[in-house]
């Protein structure tokens, strides 16, 4: 073996080993990197159109049975959009394997350029499985809804990473700022869903 | 802890042979092929297998990269984005290959409104070597072992992808783009033979107007500099010398491409400011595309509509934008079942068939079923003879009528056909003035599309020191070409705003990409323009409208500015 290969040998090594000391001591610090809180919203009743060009009204879609999560995207979005969507689609997948459901709603805030086209092939990019909705409307529809979640962003270019979960049971919201690892995201749904066994 | 990671590891494990070759060119892969196959997996995050690059967020959360890539972040010039707080730090080699000190951010600090910490970034750092590039991507830690924030994704590759990846990164915009330097801007615009002297200076008036206004804020900064002003690194690229050439085309289109490439043999420009032709911009905009040069809101109507061009911005998609609005208008107002009774009449022209080709792709789009289109001459249409028996043989309740003012004295007898519903879609940039002439009895059933303003704007007409005064359209500002306002709003807020952020990284996919990151402007002609990375057709709207009644009728708004 030569020196350089060695090198490489210890060299992934220690990497590995640093990764892990990272990631285990900020777990046992329990220093959460995002921040949670519980809220109550008034959601408007209006009508927003999805990926398939349908109408639909806010309210029949987030006040279910089921579990909600809500974000604010755009299609065209770099930097924060694909790590929040690439939260959904493993939440998907999870709550898939473990059992449950979930409806997923991401809203644009992007109205003028997200058309259903451009949202459907969003969805396809991130291999969104159905129960996963992208949403779009007019603009004041859209601003109204932003506002309704404490979550209204002037300027697209300006918006944050923000996941909220409805609770149906009790109908708060659990709100979520930063972005969560996909087991942390799947422990905060469960504590609103319950554990289900399926 | 150690399982939860597991899977990541293992990847990484796996993906990293023992006995393989140290970071160096591959024998095997040209130059070329190295530079195809990492711009693959920078921009589609593509492996040069054919498979996606794998990616983890987080330690746990997978993602593959055909969702999003380097690209997405760091964007195509590879120096970086600055978008919701968050800093994507430069990422070409001779970035990294340097120390660095990251501008400082939102995510540093938690902001007034308390928010919380989510994206601190790297603050500063030594210099990457090959090896340690690779340890950053795969670990997410810096040459001194500063861990990334969860914003970037770790890659798991392989020794041989890894390094076509980091030569692909060290190439990337390595070499300074001609046209510009510290001191220097040189830009072109274009005008073509059939433009009428008249509109000709509308679009260079305002041109040289920036010019010499940049030349002269240059000359007050050089005195201030010699009374011993220190200036700020941003101040000092914001002023530079601009010189404007005029790239005159003449003759046959299809000769365009040549003059083009004689211009900018001769004299090559950083990019293209604004423009103006009457006759289809495309030889225009292939030759900006496949020779990379920025070209920044030319005046026309006959764009190229395209989702994958990159290098020209247009205020919006013209004729078609019209024909596009009437499609997504018509969409939320018939089912499907009722397609049958809508009837497309093209005039056999380049304004309407662009018309026709922006109402047939979005309707496509929106999967509807195809409607039943016809064509026919100028002749035809004034006579009205040929159509009335169109009309007589079918059961029409909506009418597109992509045809001049020539049809107006017809419109009655037209309608008087029609069944049910009993609408016309006319084209208002197509009517021009004449729209007027719409009789009042017959306004109640004829919608137009209007691709500009309604809502008054208060704000400087030119966008320089006029009084601010509120401006409503009427059907007088009809087919008006708006070649100054348009192409003072390009220059005040678009490219000046574009050029002045740059900085000294001088590539025009820079530029092209810093132009993509603007916030929404409101200008005087439309409601709001719009940016983001790939879009290129900045205003997005177009309503529909209907005429109220007498000379100087209302514009009555029937949609949204922007149809969902
Ligand atoms: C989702 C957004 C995102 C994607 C995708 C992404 N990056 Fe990053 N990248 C970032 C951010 C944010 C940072 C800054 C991290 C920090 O300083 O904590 C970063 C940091 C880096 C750095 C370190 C720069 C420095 O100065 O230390 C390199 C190198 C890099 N990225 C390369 C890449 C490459 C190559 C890809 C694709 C294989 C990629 N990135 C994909 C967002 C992204």
């Amino acid at each position: 073996m030569k020196i350089s290969e060695l090198n490489q040998i210890i060299c992934c090594i220690f990497f590995a080993a640093v990764f892990m000391f990272l990631n285990s001591s900020e777990a046992l610090a329990e220093s959460r990197s995002y921040k949670r809180s519980v809220e109550k919203y008034n959601i408007p009743d209006i009508s927003l159109v999805n990926q398939n060009g349908k109408k639909v009204r806010l309210r029949s879609l987030l006040y279910g049975e089921t579990p909600v999560v809500v974000d604010f995207i755009y299609g065209t979005c770099t930097t924060i959009c694909p790590v929040l969507s690439a939260g959904f689609v493993n939440l998907q997948r999870n709550i898939d394997t473990k059992g449950g459901s979930v409806r997923l709603v991401s809203i644009t805030i992007d109205p003028e350029n997200d058309t259903p086209k451009v949202m459907k092939e969003y969805l396809k990019r991130f291999r969104a499985k159905p129960g996963w909705d992208f949403l779009t409307g007019s603009r004041a529809d859209i601003d109204t809804v932003m506002k309704a979640f404490n979550a209204y962003i002037p300027d697209k270019m300006q918006h944050y990473p923000l996941n909220i979960i409805r609770n149906p049971k009790d109908n708060s919201w659990v709100r979520l700022f930063g972005i969560m690892s996909s087991k942390e995201f799947m422990e905060e749904f469960q504590a609103v869903a319950g554990k289900h066994k399926k | 802890m150690i399982i939860k990671y597991l899977p990541f590891l293992i990847s990484i494990l796996l993906a990293t042979p023992l006995y393989s070759a140290p970071l160096t060119p591959d024998e095997d892969l040209s130059q070329s092929d190295i530079m195809r196959l990492g711009e693959q997996m920078y921009r589609n995050g593509v492996l040069p297998s054919g498979e996606y690059m794998p990616a983890y967020i987080r330690g746990d959360t997978e993602v593959d990269s055909g969702a999003f890539s380097c690209s997405s972040c760091h964007l195509r010039a590879g120096l970086g984005s600055y978008e919701g707080g968050v800093v994507t730090p430069p990422t070409t080699g001779r970035k990294l290959y340097e120390p660095y000190r990251r501008p400082p951010s939102l995510g540093d600090t938690v902001d007034q409104t308390g928010r919380y910490i989510y994206a601190k970034t790297v603050q500063e750092r030594p210099s990457y070597n090959r090896t340690t590039l690779a340890s950053a991507l795969r670990f997410g830690v810096d040459p001194v072992g500063q861990k990334f924030n969860d914003v970037m994704p770790r890659y798991p590759l392989s020794d041989r992808d890894m390094t076509i990846l980091i030569r692909y990164l060290e190439f990337l915009s390595h070499e300074p783009s001609p046209g510009a330097s510290s001191s220097e801007f040189r830009f072109a615009t274009i005008i073509t033979d059939d433009v009428s002297p008249e509109e000709r200076k509308a679009l260079l008036n305002p041109l040289q107007n920036f010019m010499d206004r940049k030349n002269q804020q240059l000359a007050l900064y050089n005195d201030y500099i010699k009374f011993g002003y220190i200036p700020t690194a941003e101040m000092k690229y914001a002023f530079r010398k601009a010189s404007l050439d005029i790239w005159d085309l003449k003759g046959d289109p299809s000769t365009w491409r040549k003059q083009l490439e004689n211009y900018n043999a001769a004299k090559p420009v950083f990019a293209i400011l604004g423009g103006i032709s009457n006759q289809n911009w495309k030889p225009v905009h292939d030759f900006c595309e496949s020779e990379r040069i920025p070209s920044l809101f030319p005046i026309t109507d006959f764009p190229v509509v395209s989702d994958t061009s990159w290098y020209t911005y247009y205020f919006n998609k013209g004729y078609a934008q019209e024909g596009e609005g009437a499609a997504k208008y018509l969409n939320r107002l018939i089912e499907d079942a009722d397609t049958k009774t809508v009837l497309q009449v093209v005039q056999d022209s380049e304004v309407a068939r662009a018309l026709a080709s922006g109402f047939e792709n979005s309707w496509k789009e929106m999967e509807r079923s195809p409607i039943k289109s016809i064509k026919l001459t100028a002749g035809e249409l004034a006579d009205n003879k040929t159509l009335n028996k169109i009309l007589s043989s079918r059961r029409t309740s909506v009418l597109l009528l992509w045809a001049d003012a020539e049809t107006l004295p017809q419109l009655k007898k037209t309608l008087s056909r029609l069944k049910g519903r009993k609408i016309i879609f006319m084209s208002s940039g197509y009517l021009g003035k004449k729209a007027a002439d719409i009789s009042d009895e017959v306004r109640k059933n004829i919608y137009l599309t209007w691709p500009y303003r309604l809502t008054p704007y208060i704000g400087p007409q030119t966008g320089q020191f006029d009084a601010r005064v509120p401006i409503v359209t009427s059907v007088k500002d009809f087919g008006e070409s708006r070649i100054t306002s348009r192409t003072v709003a390009m220059l005040l807020q678009a490219a000046l705003q574009g050029l002045n952020k740059i900085y000294d990284n001088l590539y025009r996919d820079h530029f092209m990409d810093v132009m993509s990151m603007q916030m929404d402007l409101t200008v005087r002609d439309y409601e709001r323009l719009s940016f983001g990375p790939g879009q290129r057709y900045v205003s997005k709207g177009c309503y529909i409208i209907q005429l109220g009644h007498g000379k100087n009728p209302e514009l009555i708004p029937r949609s949204e500015w922007v149809i969902q």
